[in-house]
């Protein structure tokens, strides 16, 4: 009965002037990422230099929790316990095996995205407050244990802690290709582009569209053949690979980290720095994550509390709520307009 | 063919569908009743979402029962739902592309099979709309698109031509009557347009507070005395 052989007539494609296509969406990112780091590695040294890479971690961090909060719906204030996780096991693993930075950065990237999964677990039965409330216990307790425990400094056993003095703490080495401030910058902004053209290869294709029918509605997406779980637990791998991505590098930056820097709140501002940033395009997450690095670090420039950024970022959430598209939305929007304009006088 | 037998359902003290017995055979079929007498929770049942208390239902003599939602998509079960549910940031393409995603055999396959659905629903010229910028008749032709992907065998719709004109439902009527010859699927049709029901379907069941009222030849059903009291009110 079925006469598959006969088709109707293929659909006709036809190019929109200024269209953005998938090419062009993947040539703006490595360009607009690579002019902005080049200006930024000519220019800035010392304090903005390290504070630029770190920013730089920061949106990974933020793309991962836009991932989920954008594709999926799902508020996780964990994101940046999860880069802990991330610089934990990354640091363990350098001082065990002494291996090649970038496989450094992988280990701490799928050692975190398994992490991500099991902490998203209640996401499967749960959402909305519910989910945020219990993944900020789970980045409260994450404060805890690594207070107790600290990143490992190559002493020995499992946790690598050495004596009171703490003068046999081995830093972790970065790579001889970028063992400069500027070099490790820019390799972290490679790594950047890397990351956000993975998630961006994500959102465009098979997944993406399957968490577009989850987001709209479980059952539909079930009764078009999604295995809603199988989904949900892949974003939450996806955003949890780039946190532990991003620890690895926050590690290789200082060489060792402080306890004191996975505090709980940072994940809360990381979520408010998604929304203000954007979640529905990729410069969103990349403007928010460079803005939420920035507003402390020129506090501290200032000689201003960095609490008072809190203060800020609380203000920024109302403006975020009124206008959900984010910064990151609104330029979008702008450049797209500018280039469909061009393309069409030049089409003239 | 979508077997039935002693169906019964129970939420609590409620039960939406009680003892229910029948077997939709024509090639469309269509279930009416009045608000609340089972109608969706009967869909709901077929595709995996609700778990009977007793009894059984089979899609082309295989048993249901126990399978998940997605595998029963995969033995070629397909279902719309009552309210409309095409994604807005997805194209009209993409909306369909994302059940042929995890259904067709092949990416050729999944190519061929969103071509042809497209050009059934008559939205070949549509594909590359984002589900926001279409209108509700549109939105309605991409669920449907959605359901001949795949090889179906079974297509349950829930009121497909809710807040539809009346010239949307006449081009409705007339490509639903074709999807059982073009796509090999049996259809079952939940509409509260006696009108729809009575010009596409063969069979019809008539369902009253989770019972069976009368279930034949569409048209008898529709004269039926106990089924007008019932469902149509007086007239």
């Amino acid at each position: 009965m079925t006469e598959l052989g006969k088709t109707e007539a293929l659909p006709i494609v036809r190019r929109r002037a200024g269209e953005i296509t998938p090419t062009l969406r993947y040539v703006a990112i490595v360009s607009v990422i690579a002019v902005i780091s080049g200006f930024i590695a000519l220019v800035a040294g010392g304090y903005w230099l390290s504070n630029f890479t770190q920013a730089y971690c920061f949106v990974l961090a933020l793309t991962g929790c836009a991932l989920l909060y954008g594709q999926l719906g799902l508020v996780s204030l964990c994101q940046w316990a999860l880069v802990g996780v991330g610089a934990w096991i990354s640091l363990r693993f350098y001082h065990f095996v002494h291996p090649p930075f970038f496989v450094t950065i992988l280990v701490g990237g799928v050692g975190a995205s398994a992490i991500g999964m099991i902490w998203g677990l209640p996401a499967l039965r749960m959402r909305g407050l519910y989910l945020a409330l219990v993944t900020l216990m789970l980045a409260g307790a994450f404060q805890t244990l690594i207070t107790v425990t600290s990143f490992p400094v190559g002493g020995p056993g499992f946790l690598g802690q050495v004596g009171a003095s703490g003068n046999d703490r081995v830093p972790m080495a970065r790579p001889i290709y970028a063992s400069s401030d500027t070099a490790y910058f820019l390799f972290v902004a490679f790594v950047t582009i890397l990351c956000i053209i993975l998630v961006e290869a994500h959102r465009r294709s098979k997944p993406g569209r399957a968490w577009a029918l989850i987001r709209k509605n479980e059952q539909m997406a079930q009764a078009s053949g999604v295995r809603v779980v199988f989904y949900k637990a892949w974003a939450f791998a996806l955003s949890g690979f780039l946190a532990g991505v991003a620890g690895a590098l926050l590690a290789g930056l200082f060489g060792q980290l402080d306890a004191g820097n996975f505090a709980p709140t940072d994940s809360i501002v990381i979520f408010i720095g998604t929304l203000l940033g954007g979640v529905d395009v990729w410069l969103g997450a990349f403007l928010g994550g460079i803005l939420t690095r920035f507003i402390p670090a020129l506090l501290i420039d200032f000689n201003v509390n960095a609490y008072v950024g809190l203060v800020f970022f609380g203000a920024a959430l109302m403006l975020a709520l009124r206008d959900p598209v984010g910064i990151g939305g609104l330029l979008t929007a702008l450049a797209e307009r500018l280039y469909a304009k061009f393309q069409a006088r030049r089409g003239s | 063919m979508i077997k039935i037998e002693s169906l019964t359902v129970q939420f609590g003290g409620v039960r939406p569908l009680d003892a229910l017995e029948g077997e939709f055979t024509a090639p469309i079929c269509g279930l009416i009743g009045p608000n609340g007498a089972g109608k969706t929770t009967l869909l709901n049942v077929l595709s995996g979402f609700v778990t009977p208390v007793k009894g059984s239902v089979a899609l082309n003599d295989i048993a249901l029962r126990g399978l998940s939602p997605t595998r029963r998509v995969a033995a070629g079960l397909r279902r719309t739902f009552q309210q409309e549910l095409v994604v807005d940031e997805l194209t009209a393409r993409e909306n369909i592309q994302a059940i042929a995603d995890h259904i067709s055999a092949s990416r050729q396959d999944a190519r061929d099979e969103i071509a042809r659905a497209l050009g059934f629903v008559e939205l070949t010229g549509r594909a590359d709309v984002l589900g926001r910028q279409l209108n509700l008749y549109e939105r309605r032709m991409i669920e449907i698109a959605k359901t001949l992907i795949g090889r179906p065998k079974a297509i349950l719709l829930d009121e497909p031509g809710a807040g539809l004109n009346e010239s949307e439902t006449d081009r409705l009527r007339r490509l639903l009557m074709q999807i059982p010859e073009r796509f090999g699927a049996q259809l079952v049709l939940i509409d509260h347009d006696a009108d729809l029901i009575a010009s596409v379907c063969i069979e019809t069941m008539v369902l009253d507070f989770g019972k069976l009222l009368a279930f034949g030849p569409t048209r008898s059903v529709l004269d039926d005395p106990v089924v007008r009291r019932a469902y149509l009110g007086t007239m």
